[in-house]
């Protein structure tokens, strides 16, 4: 495939997300948006690891969480201004990515194995910044309502699509281009096959780090942004399990390791979220069990998520596939995506 | 059989046409009456918070339905309130989100949020359009000390009820001789069970208990049999928990079960001690237990109107209800004084505020940087099948039970 072909999806998505706040002024539709690009950004993070590099991680919530509380504290506790504390918290989450990858790679945890103890890991953190005084313990941590441009904090929410947009946008590049390189086809090597990766001289460990570091910094970007956005932050919301499951159910409703699948997950599930509460506003509640219905239905006809659907349908083959035993959702992706690498 | 299917889709999709015009029509008809004022009604009524949600809702309704009842707001021709409700989905965001709706919708003012950090994030997101917002039950202390214009507390605050708690446990165990000197403290440790448990820590000493162990226990627990042998070896005079509601059950029935038993249980703003649903199930385990809580004025008709009101259609009665009633009756008499729906003077009709007309023992209102100065717990004690104010010992209606009879 030619460079152009690769990226001209991404740029065009991207030209005609940017135009949205141009015609649409309703800040109700712009929160939607920019919690949805959040959740997409953190998305792409997970599925950059564990969609490229097959390192399947349970505990996203703890690169999210540790970037939201690096930007918070950094602000809140020591006035460093909100730009630099943006991207010291990407900075930092990519060290706690980094860390975490050392120690559980390092040991030779893998599959399962790897999930757990990322999970565990994000449990400790939400612990841990439950109970300390320095991240304001369950109390949580507020960053002072002061909007100024420089302080990251707008009077139009329109501003805040375009930088998550940005930052969903650039992330999208970086990973088309990480599918097309070098460091990519290491990548599908260690997912495809890691002891036969090795046995071909890959060196795995530094391959999987890279993974997770990137990674790390990409959901740290997303909690950072959430706590920018919000102001306010606790030890369930940077560390809470809802994160780590956002972060994977994305790119598995969306399409794991292809680089638009996260995002179409994102939009697709906070989407359809949207139009139920819409539509059902009368009884409380009645919307999410409506939602639930739809997931299961969109799960049943798109077991490789909407990206593969969308390709299916494309080939006009409609009726739903039955997957047979063999095949993972991981391994019939790859392929189709994969086609230059 | 296919024209029998179709035939019998058109027909619903007409009845349901009939009838979605039928009830888009109908609020249409009640504007041409009367100028509608759209009141934003926000409460966690889906995901971990919704019971309180649920009981903060009535309150709320209840309050509206009165209010239109009577002619609505006079000083704008008699104009009612209309509730645009929101669910905060028991998220901070899911609060913002709906925040956005009700501006969208052009509601006056917000009432609710009940989580702490629900109310820092809708309030937060009000303030981006000087959209008033009153905070029902929300009790930490930021929420009212960031500085923001348009927040409201109407309600106590962490430190008030904490200090009032304390003062009111050394009266009650001077006037009973100074029955009590140990304390076990038993805590959630979520936002407030820590942060009371470290109050207490520091606090107790100052006031001559000994505070023999601190226990922590996450939310949600399913078995506190660990906890209640933690206690009983320690065996001290009091135990103070702050815990929520299921938590607390279980662990007074559990102390219950395994005959523990205490000079007191003293708790300060517990889930359970002071709701109707615990004294109703756990009657036995509930017994002489108290709290320190919101609560309504026993003393105002209204409140007790409305307590008769809400158990008489099913539901039990907690503090979220005539918390909200009041929350909405002021915003009314916010309303009535503003004269308008227009944020600035609404906002500077709350600020001004001295609404004596609600069903809390607080007073006439008076906000200092949006924190209502009356605000004040009330100590609650279960006794019998009813749970009594104990203290302040003005509106009392109960004398204290203290040391529990073994």
């Amino acid at each position: 495939m030619s460079t152009s072909r690769a990226f001209a999806p991404a740029l065009v998505l991207l030209l005609l997300a940017a135009l949205i706040p141009v015609f649409v002024t309703a800040n109700t539709v712009l929160n939607f948006i920019v919690f949805t690009l959040i959740i997409a950004l953190a998305a792409q993070g997970w599925n950059l690891l564990g969609g490229l590099c097959g390192q399947f991680s349970f505990g996203h919530a703890a690169f999210f969480g540790s970037g939201a509380y690096a930007a918070a504290l950094l602000q809140a506790r020591y006035g460093v201004n909100a730009w630099a504390a943006f991207t010291a918290a990407i900075a930092f989450a990519a060290l706690v990515g980094w860390i975490i990858g050392y120690l559980s790679f390092r040991s030779g945890l893998r599959g399962s194995y790897f999930a757990l103890v990322t999970l565990a890991f994000a449990e400790v953190f939400r612990i841990l910044a439950n109970a300390s005084a320095f991240t304001g313990g369950a109390a949580g941590t507020l960053i002072k309502l002061d909007i100024r441009p420089e302080n990251f904090q707008f009077a139009s929410r329109a501003a805040f699509v375009w930088i998550a947009l940005a930052l969903v946008g650039f992330t999208l590049l970086l990973t088309t281009a990480i599918t097309r390189s070098r460091l990519g086809a290491w990548f599908a090597a260690v997912r495809e096959n890691e002891d036969a990766a090795r046995a071909l001289g890959v060196d795995t460990l530094a391959v999987k780090l890279k993974a997770i570091t990137l990674s790390a910094g990409i959901t740290g970007a997303a909690g950072a942004l959430y706590v920018q956005y919000y102001l306010y932050l606790d030890a369930n919301i940077a560390y809470g399990s809802w994160i780590s499951i956002e972060a994977l159910i994305a790119p598995i409703i969306g399409g794991i390791g292809t680089p638009l699948g996260p995002i179409v997950g994102a939009v697709t599930l906070h989407g359809l979220g949207e139009l139920t509460k819409l539509f059902a506003s009368g009884i409380p509640g009645i919307d999410l069990v409506i939602y639930g219905a739809l997931l299961v239905t969109a799960i049943a006809f798109a077991p490789d998520g909407m990206m593969g659907l969308l390709k299916r349908l494309g080939r006009g083959q409609v009726t739903p596939r039955t997957t047979t035993p063999k095949t993972t959702a991981a391994k019939t992706t790859t392929p189709k995506t994969e086609g230059a690498a | 059989m296919i024209r029998t299917t179709e035939l019998s889709r058109r027909t619903l999709l007409t009845t349901a046409a009939i009838g979605g015009a039928a009830t888009i029509a109908m609020p249409g008809l009640l504007r041409a009456q009367a100028p509608a004022i759209k009141v934003g009604i926000l409460q966690p009524v889906t995901g971990a918070l919704a019971y309180d949600g649920q009981q903060g809702q009535i309150g709320a309704e209840a309050a509206i339905k009165a209010i239109n009842e009577a002619g609505g707001i006079k000083s704008m021709g008699g104009a009612k309130l209309q509730m645009v409700f929101g669910d905060a989905r028991s998220t901070p965001e899911g609060g913002t989100a709906e925040v956005e709706r009700m501006q969208a919708e052009g509601v006056v003012a917000i009432v609710g949020g009940f989580a702490s950090p629900i109310c820092l994030a809708a309030s937060q997101a009000a303030a981006r359009y000087d959209l008033p917002y009153i905070v029902d039950v929300g009790v930490a202390d930021s929420i009212v000390t960031r500085g923001l214009k348009n927040t409201f507390r109407f309600g106590p605050g962490f430190g008030t009820v904490t200090k009032t708690a304390l003062d009111n446990l050394s009266k009650l165990n001077d006037a009973a001789g100074k029955p009590a000197k140990t304390v076990v403290l038993v805590h959630e440790d979520g936002l407030f069970g820590s942060g009371m448990a470290k109050l207490m820590q520091a606090e107790l000493p100052k006031r001559g208990f000994e505070v023999l162990d601190t226990i922590a226990h996450p939310t949600p627990s399913r078995d506190m049999s660990n906890v209640a042998l933690q206690i009983r070896a320690k065996n001290p005079d009091l135990v103070i928990p702050s815990s929520y509601y299921g938590e607390f059950a279980l662990l007074a029935r559990t102390m219950q079960q395994q005959r523990i038993r205490p000079k007191g249980i003293y708790a300060v703003l517990n889930g359970a001690a002071s709701n109707f649903r615990f004294v109703k199930e756990f009657q036995e385990a509930a017994q002489f237990v108290m709290d320190c809580n919101h609560w309504h004025d026993p003393r105002k008709p209204v409140a007790e109107a409305l307590r008769k009101q809400v158990e008489a259609s099913g539901k039990f009665w907690t503090y979220n209800i005539p918390l909200n009633y009041s929350c909405v009756q002021l915003l009314a008499d916010a309303l009535e004084t503003a004269g308008s729906g227009d944020k600035a003077k609404l906002t500077a009709a709350l600020m001004a505020s001295t609404f004596a007309g609600h069903i809390m023992p607080y007073g006439p209102t008076k906000f200092v940087n949006g924190q209502n100065e009356g605000g004040a717990p009330v100590n609650t004690q279960v006794q019998g099948a009813d749970i009594k104010v104990i203290f302040p010992t003005d509106f009392a209606d109960a004398k204290p039970v203290f040391p529990v009879p073994a």
